[in-house]
């Protein structure tokens, strides 16, 4: 049953989450994320789920937290300025143990920043961004069929380990037209069940979600048991992409549209007879160390692009442990490097 | 030179300039009008050199282009890329 669709990243995505058994989705208006809450305006409702504009951002990501506490598949979606003022509400999903999707098209920053593509919001997505010690899945796709599939993979892992999950993307992956192939729609009544979520209690012991506990050792043990399932996650759920790796002496690590970007690199590099490869990480965390140390063994450099100052470079690095250098290139505020730009970089190192 | 003329919906175009990178007669470019999502609206910088020809329509993702052309004045044959 799958269909072919030519639709933007956003709208790829929105459609994804309806069809994986989203029901209930709740935004607020920023660009270049609106088509995702124009989206799920006009078609959610007609899935039989709920969609509501909220009051503000603060607003919807606690919605969010009532509709996910109830066991139905919850989503909302900004962009980078609106993803912090989520922050507060993620910690609160985080330490109540609820599934939940976020999405941020994130956009040139700091501050309000500006509306075109960036990669700034790497260190908020996947090192905390909310209080607390706590966790997100993050995926990252980088083409529009990649965010359908994410879109509904996030829901599913999210799901499984209780633990909420962020997508990535970026001004470019929302805005730009591709063809999609859309998984087939799941109903929602089919999907695991969740005996831990508030449903009245009749006939069991009531359920208590909540992300308080004043007893010290009480709120360590909560901890210590999220941190098991977080520990599972990381030894299950990486997944990358590797392009050209078997001989490279040049590896280009980059995510989302950088990735994209750095394919284009690739192939241009070995027109020319430079042995250049990707390795691309499709979830950011859990963080694909392991891939990156094996291929840290024997190329001459790893070069980390990124569109920031280099914030997923922190990560290689902590990856490579000096097994061979570790060069960054990145542009800022919303500026796209070409693939004749990063080429250039390569060269220096080939 | 059959003559055309292109109008944007402002409130369509992202600015993603692939309209401007299609136009063979450098008619388009990104203007500093931004509508209301904060995009940079496209805008006929040359718009004496447009031919009808529509190549930019027809790239346009987000279908925001309409071309118009002229007509031909009877009896003058249909030339060029201009199609009835
Ligand atoms: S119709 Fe043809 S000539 Fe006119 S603006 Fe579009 S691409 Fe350029
Ligand atoms: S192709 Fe369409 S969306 Fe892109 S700049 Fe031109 S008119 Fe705007």
């Amino acid at each position: 049953m799958a269909e072919r669709q030519l639709m933007t990243g956003n709208e790829a995505m929105a459609e994804a989450a309806i069809r994986a058994g989203l029901r209930a989705y709740f935004g607020y208006p920023i660009t270049p994320q609106n088509e995702v809450l124009e989206y799920m305006a006009a078609h959610l409702p007609q899935a039989g789920g709920a969609f509501l504009q909220a009051e503000s951002e603060v607003a919807a990501i606690n919605m969010c937290y009532g509709a996910a506490a109830a066991g139905v598949r919850a989503m909302t979606s900004s962009s980078s300025p609106g993803v912090s003022l989520k922050m507060e509400g993620i910690s609160y999903l985080a330490g109540a143990d609820l599934p939940c999707v976020i999405l941020n098209a994130a956009r040139g920053g700091p501050g309000l920043g500006n509306i075109a593509p960036a990669q700034g919001d790497y260190f908020q997505a996947t090192k905390g961004g909310g209080h607390g010690d706590y966790r997100l899945i993050v995926l990252a796709p980088s083409t529009g069929q990649e965010a359908a599939e994410l879109a509904g993979l996030a829901f599913d892992l999210s799901d499984r380990y209780r633990v909420p999950a962020l997508i990535l993307a970026d001004g470019m992956l929302g805005q730009m037209m591709e063809p999609v192939t859309l998984p087939p729609p799941r109903d929602p009544g089919t999907l695991p069940p969740k005996p831990w979520a508030l449903t009245g209690a009749k006939g069991r012991e009531p359920n208590l979600i909540a992300s308080f506990a004043l007893e010290p050792t009480v709120l360590r043990e909560i901890n210590v048991k999220r941190y098991a399932r977080y520990r599972e996650i990381e030894a299950r759920e990486v997944r990358w992409e590797e392009v050209a790796t078997e001989d490279a002496e040049v590896l280009l690590i980059a995510y989302g549209t950088m990735g994209r970007i750095a394919k284009t690199v690739v192939r241009r590099g070995r027109e020319r007879g430079v042995k250049v490869g990707l390795l691309r990480p499709i979830t950011l965390w859990p963080f694909p160390y392991a891939p990156i140390r094996t291929l840290a063994e024997r190329v001459k450099a790893i070069l980390t692009v990124e569109l920031s100052a280099g914030q997923m470079w922190e990560d290689v690095r902590l990856a490579v442990e000096g097994r061979t250098a570790t060069p960054f290139y990145g542009e800022l505020g919303g500026v796209v490097p070409t693939p004749s730009d990063i080429l250039q970089e390569v060269l220096r190192y080939a | 030179m059959p003559k055309g003329k292109v109008v944007v919906d402002r409130e369509r175009c992202k600015g993603c300039g692939l309209c401007v990178a299609v136009c063979p007669f450098g008619v388009l470019d990104l203007s500093k009008d931004y509508n209301s999502s904060g995009y940079a609206v496209v805008t006929a910088v040359h718009p004496e050199a447009c031919t009808g020809c529509a190549l930019c329509a027809q790239t346009c993702p987000d279908v925001a282009i309409e071309v118009y052309r002229e007509k031909a004045a009877a009896g003058t044959p249909t030339r060029g890329a201009g199609r009835p």
